[in-house]
């Protein structure tokens, strides 16, 4: 509840992307509609209005024109901005670094040659405007959300583990699937957040959280190629959920 | 109306955002002389490139790349990619495995429609303006849906690891099988929700259409594999005696680029297209069994009312048919659970080669085509969404509701169009939008 008597403003909007985030945010609705203000959510409802909002979580990444103007309208009328999901922090598998092409490139091979459709490279929403939490996940992990909400509405930045994926798999106490089933595991790169879900249910990490902090490529992708995996197939997996190009043209393997 | 020709009357009626993600999508309507020229629904679907994204990488990936597509859809599009790759390799999974997928398939089935229904299309018909609206004045049926869809995203965390875009299912077969308490939960889950879901069937048969439907339908649907209703196939069939093997997608539904819409538009033999629950249920209403079964009989669907708005109600009847159906499959598993296996990967002999898996997504047909090279990676791919299919019905579908209104700046017109392009459930964000008449 604010000063005023009134309950904080939130606005939910989706960029491009697969309407993951909208869905998590949707079906925890009840959880949190006591404590906010729906005033915009698109996706959901008919009567939205942007304007003064105290938090605006943003999914999906910008794809289009007209993914800028929804974004900056946003940024303009909210005081929080929440990136959510990989596509808002990192542009996810629509910026994977493997087969690189042109927006016209693609448009073309999908419309034809002669096609007016105009698309712009998949960027995280920081590439545009200034972005003040950054909750990246694919989907988000709805625990993490209302972790984020709840720490905004006191006003304060939430803490977002930044950790690899490991750390939360030795705490479940899985066996390594990496080490012990020489599975192409990601999870020494990759955020946390997921409570290690693909290795509890002995299958590979594959980076969906996208990078954590200083991640150990190198080390990765040696590791991987000690354990017989051929090393255009790791590149291409390290690069597909959100690392940024930039990140991998650094890996030894590359220079 | 003027009957001066000098004097002609033309409108223009624009749904702004009516879309799978909400602003990337528009209706547009050219109507002269009270007559309608043309109707324009830009679906923007296609923009993300999911054809190009996937070159190149290793056909492991592809099931966790793809279901990306779509989060509330993710179950189908991972096997949909699954299937094709698993013709590829020339592998079937075995019988638990497949009983597996049908679950987790199911449960997707329940989460879709049973959202669809009451947080989207269930305010056009009750009065609600927004969520806090619907949350506050309609409890019930607010509770319902949270109780539906919580079942649908159990059995999907339960069997894929959450709730989309699952991390147990992959080529093959599943990782990690499912602890036998989990299941078994899963079917006391089920039988508590059973009589919700009946309940859903009961409202959405009150709700009458607010448009006489004027033109049939022409309706396409995977013939199930196994003879009972369901959503895996390998042959498509249509209402007008259509029928082929899906590896030759490319040639019947003959889908073409228009200049005003990312979503390409498909047709067969020349007619627009209705996929998804009430094709289904035009189609293969006989092999319906139980409760299912009677709901539809009793249906207006079953005296031959094809209005697109039923296609809410049909929903309702998967719901009951997934629901009934899953506590029969959760029964086998249960029973020999200790001849379930987890997917060996070194069994898995990869092959180079092309091939088409299909099935039936809560929206419609679902086609995913890929090559692989000698190693594994996808060297081409292609997909169609069942969205992309209806986009031309959808348009039909309008202009025939257009027509049937003397006054195009009525607000029953505007509630209609939008109630009408949210039967169809165009993928998920489809939701609710303002409609603005403007006039030239």
């Amino acid at each position: 509840m604010k000063s005023d008597g009134t309950l904080p403003k939130i606005a939910v909007h989706g960029l491009t992307g697969c309407a993951g985030e909208l869905l998590v945010i949707l079906e925890n609705l009840g959880t949190v509609l006591p404590y906010v203000q729906v005033a915009s959510f698109p996706f959901a409802q008919s009567k939205n209005d942007i304007k003064d909002v105290d938090i605006a979580f943003v999914e999906g990444s910008v794809s289009q024109e007209h993914d800028i103007e929804v974004l900056n309208k946003i940024r303009s009328h909210s005081k929080w901005l929440v990136a959510v999901g990989n596509c808002a922090v990192h542009g996810c598998v629509q910026s994977s670094t493997c087969a690189k092409f042109t927006p016209q490139e693609m448009v073309e091979s999908v419309y034809g040659k002669d096609s007016a459709i105009k698309a712009l490279e998949a960027k995280p929403l920081s590439s545009y405007v200034e972005v003040d939490v950054s909750l990246s996940g694919c989907p988000i992990d709805k625990n993490q959300f209302l972790a984020v909400l709840a720490s905004l509405l006191k006003d304060h930045l939430p803490y977002i583990i930044e950790r690899p994926v490991c750390l939360e798999c030795k705490m479940r106490e899985n066996g390594c699937v990496l080490i012990e089933k020489n599975l192409p595991c990601l999870g020494p790169v990759t955020a946390a957040g997921c409570g290690a879900l693909c290795p509890s249910f002995d299958a590979a990490c594959y980076g969906c959280f996208g990078p954590c902090k200083d991640p150990q490529l190198d080390a990765m992708t040696l590791i991987l190629q000690e354990k017989g995996y051929n090393l255009s197939d790791v590149l291409v997996r390290l690069g597909t959920f959100g690392i940024p190009e930039a990140v991998l043209s650094n890996l030894d393997v590359r220079r | 109306m003027s009957d001066d020709k000098d004097e002609v009357k033309k409108h223009t009626i624009e749904i702004p955002e009516i879309t799978r993600v909400e602003g990337h999508s528009a209706v547009q309507i050219e109507i002269a002389n009270g007559k309608v020229q043309n109707v324009m629904l830009d679906v923007f679907e296609g923009t993300r490139f999911f054809e190009k994204i996937v070159l190149g990488h290793n056909y492991e990936e592809i099931p966790h790349i793809t279901s990306r597509v779509c989060a509330i859809c993710s179950t189908g599009h991972v096997l949909a990619a699954a299937f094709a790759i698993e013709k590829i390799f020339g592998i079937e999974c075995d019988e638990l495995t497949t009983i597996f997928r049908r679950v987790m398939h199911l449960g997707m089935f329940i989460e879709s429609h049973s959202t669809h229904i009451y947080a989207l299309a269930l305010p056009d018909f009750v009065g609600a303006t927004d969520l806090l609206d619907f949350a506050s004045r309609f409890k019930d049926e607010f509770s319902n849906w949270t109780q539906l869809r919580n079942l649908g995203t159990q059995i999907q965390s339960v069997i894929g690891g959450r709730p989309f875009h699952p991390v147990n299912l992959h080529v093959g077969g599943l990782s990690s099988i499912p602890g036998k308490d989990k299941l078994a939960s899963l079917i006391t889950q089920l039988e508590a929700a059973r009589p919700l879901a009946l309940d859903t069937c009961q409202l959405l048969m009150r709700f009458k259409p607010p448009i006489e439907r004027t033109s049939e339908p022409v309706f396409m649907a995977l013939i199930p594999v196994d003879g009972k209703y369901g959503y895996f196939g390998n042959k498509i069939l249509s209402s007008h005696g259509f029928m082929a093997d899906v590896s030759e997608y490319k040639q019947y539904l003959n889908e073409k680029a228009v200049w005003y819409s990312h979503a390409k538009r498909s047709s067969i033999e020349g007619a627009s297209l209705f996929v998804g629950a009430m094709a289904r249920l035009y189609l293969f209403n006989d092999i319906l069994k139980g409760e299912a079964s009677n709901i539809y009989t009793s249906s207006p669907l079953a005296k031959g009312d094809h209005n697109s708005i039923w296609n809410n109600l049909a929903q309702s009847i998967e719901i009951v048919q997934a629901i009934d159906e899953c506590i029969e499959l959760l029964r086998v598993l249960l029973e020999r659970y200790q001849d379930a296996k987890a997917v060996n990967k070194s069994n898995l002999k990869m092959k180079p080669g092309a091939a088409v898996g299909a099935v039936e997504c809560p929206r419609g047909t679902l086609y995913h085509f890929y090559e692989l090279n000698n190693e594994g990676q996808i060297v081409a791919a292609d997909m169609v969404t069942p969205s992309a299919q209806n986009t031309a019905r959808i348009e039909m579908d309008i202009k025939e509701t257009v027509e049937q209104f003397a006054d195009y700046e009525s607000a029953d017109l505007q509630k209609s169009l939008e109630t009408l392009v949210r039967a169809y459930d165009p993928c998920n964000t489809c939701a609710t939008h303002m409609v603005s008449v403007s006039y030239t």
